[in-house]
């Protein structure tokens, strides 16, 4: 059973919050969700399927040749960061 | 409407200068802009890179969430308003060497999760044939700018039907081909098992045209498919002779719609009338039957599916080293207040949606079930292709809706008829809506769904399609409805 609580839970696992309404509507929403799902679990023998996790079967991976493609400069990896000193962005101290 | 060929041979003729077609672009783009609100940022300056392609000199838009070097890249989301990419998206990057003049960067629905076009952080997107109307999304802007006139062409990503959508909405082509035959390098990732790069045209050539340019092995991208050194747009031949082709029964069957409102029945009355034209010139169809249940089950597993897998792609939107900077004493907290502004209501809910999903304890129940009856589908479509050629079906069960209507969530309608579509993201089958005629004044199309890698063959079936039923090029202010 979904509860509010659980909704907070599961958006502070991915690190964000919302309002009281906003998590009030997300609940509303969750009737039509669990509604949706059962569509799924409906289907006769599901559990023997393999899942599937890419769109076609014959896939063959290949490895580029190990030589380095052209590469950002540092200044361009800084650019659009708010905060960044001695070449690199600058946070708050993370080890105390 | 002039197409990208009628352009290319104005360039060739010397009857008009590439400049000159990205100054009436850029006119026009700015004309419409507050009306209809198809950009984020429209481009003022010509740039061209001279070219021998057949898109030389020619002007195209393409959607917000293409990385383009020194150009803002929003994915029209509050995260990234002053996001500048330092780096290009390979499809961009080929269309500019091309000598393609970009126009603008389109509006989407906030980070591509959704399909109304509503809810970019610049606005909503309107309709071209009716401003009280959607014209879908999430490529919204991609498919205003070429169904306004804009441009003759426009790049968008489909997750869903996030362009084949769209397009029926605004009376032109949509077309997104195998999964990895287009390079995702620099697309903001969404669902990364079912995202793909296409495009949208004014006719079904010029689809061709352009994924001819876009295709090819990227090193960058490990899914893209090694080129097979086809151009598409030879193999427009029109010879369908023998070629067969299926609908899916529970897909068209009125009964199963007759409560579904007058225009649904309409628009699938005049999709039994497309077949029945398209058998007089030689195509051979058939209906076949595909199991309401599994039907059903395809918009609840893309959900699962798309949603979980989002979750996990946007966890580089922290604000920290791009974006806006949260506010906090450390690391955790800065992070979570920037994501806490940074996107909408309606992100949040799908990304509590993956977060529900992922949860060690529906991981079996939702996830991987949702992931087994994607293979279902699959393979039974995999397995209606080897006896047909292709698959048609009306592109969804109405008109472009209103802004202020709403749909029930569990009606047949909105659960199979509005949401099939997203079989091709599920298997990476190339797939294309064309025009194919009106209902109540706005126009509704035809999608042409084939085999994984063939996307040869769908773009021939649907230019012979395209030429039957005479809906090429069609634009509101040049058509009498």
């Amino acid at each position: 059973m979904v509860t509010k609580e659980k909704l907070k839970d599961y958006a502070a696992k991915l690190m964000f919050d919302m309002d009281d309404e906003g998590y009030d509507r997300t609940l509303k929403e969750f009737e039509t969700i669990e509604k949706h799902m059962a569509l799924i679990g409906e289907i006769d023998n599901i559990s023997e399927i393999s899942p599937m996790t890419f769109p076609y079967e014959i896939y063959h991976a290949s490895l580029r040749e190990d030589k380095a493609l052209e590469c950002l400069t540092n200044e361009e990896v800084l650019s659009n960061a708010k905060d960044t000193k001695a070449n690199q962005v600058k946070v708050p101290k993370v080890v105390g | 409407m002039e197409t990208i060929m009628d352009l290319r041979k104005s360039l060739d003729d010397k009857k008009v200068t590439s400049e000159e077609l990205f100054k009436k672009s850029n006119t026009l783009a700015h004309k419409y802009q507050e009306e209809y609100n198809s950009f984020v940022t429209i481009i003022d300056d010509y740039k061209h890179v001279n070219s021998n392609s057949l898109i030389d000199g020619i002007p195209f838009a393409i959607k917000d969430n293409f990385s383009t070097k020194g150009i803002l890249t929003t994915a029209s989301s509050n995260i990234l308003k002053d996001y500048v990419p330092v780096y290009d998206a390979t499809a961009y990057k080929k269309l500019i060497e091309s000598g393609g003049v970009l126009v603008g960067k389109t509006v989407l629905d906030e980070l591509a999760m959704g399909g109304t076009g509503t809810t970019g952080h610049t606005g909503i997107v309107k309709n071209p044939w009716d401003k009280s109307r959607q014209i879908g999304g999430s490529s919204a802007g991609s498919a205003s700018s070429v169904a306004l006139g804009i441009v003759p062409f426009s790049i968008g990503s489909d997750t869903g039907d996030s362009i084949r959508k769209p397009a029926s909405f605004g009376g032109i082509v949509g077309f997104k081909p195998t999964y990895g035959r287009i390079s995702r390098y620099g697309l903001f990732a969404f669902a990364s098992s079912l995202d793909h790069v296409g495009c949208f045209t004014r006719c079904v050539r010029d689809a061709a045209i352009v994924t001819d340019i876009l295709k090819g092995k990227d090193e960058r991208d490990m899914t893209s498919l090694p080129d097979e050194n086809i151009n598409y747009v030879d193999l427009l031949d029109n010879d369908i002779k023998g070629k067969k082709l299926f609908y899916i029964k529970e897909l068209t069957d009125l009964n199963l719609y007759k409560d579904s409102g007058s225009e649904t029945i309409e628009v699938l009355n005049k999709f039994k009338e497309t077949i029945e034209k398209l058998k007089s010139i030689g195509f051979i169809i058939e209906e076949v039957s595909f199991d309401e249940k599994l039907l059903k089950a395809i918009y609840p597993a893309y959900m699962t599916i798309s949603c979980a897998e989002a979750t996990s792609n946007n966890s580089n939107l922290t604000g920290i080293p791009f974006g806006p900077r949260g506010e906090g004493d450390n690391i955790n907290d800065i992070m979570f207040d920037a994501r806490t502004k940074g996107f909408s209501e309606l992100i949040k809910r799908r990304f509590i949606l993956g977060s529900y999903i992922l949860q060690r304890e529906n991981q079996e129940r939702l996830f991987k079930n949702a992931q087994r009856l994607r293979r279902i589908i699959v393979d039974k479509t995999n397995e209606l292709f080897k006896t047909y050629d292709a698959m048609i079906l009306p592109a969804g069960g109405g008109i472009a809706p209103k802004f202020d209507s709403e749909i029930d969530r569990m009606s047949p309608r909105y659960l199979m008829l509005e949401n099939h579509l997203v079989i091709a993201n599920f298997g990476g089958f190339p797939s294309i809506t064309i025009p194919s005629g009106f209902v109540n004044n706005m126009p509704i199309a035809i999608n042409i769904t084939g085999r994984q890698f063939e996307d040869g063959l769908v773009l021939n079936i649907a230019n012979k399609i395209e030429e039957q039923l005479g809906y090429k090029g069609i634009i509101k202010e040049e058509y009498d409805v």
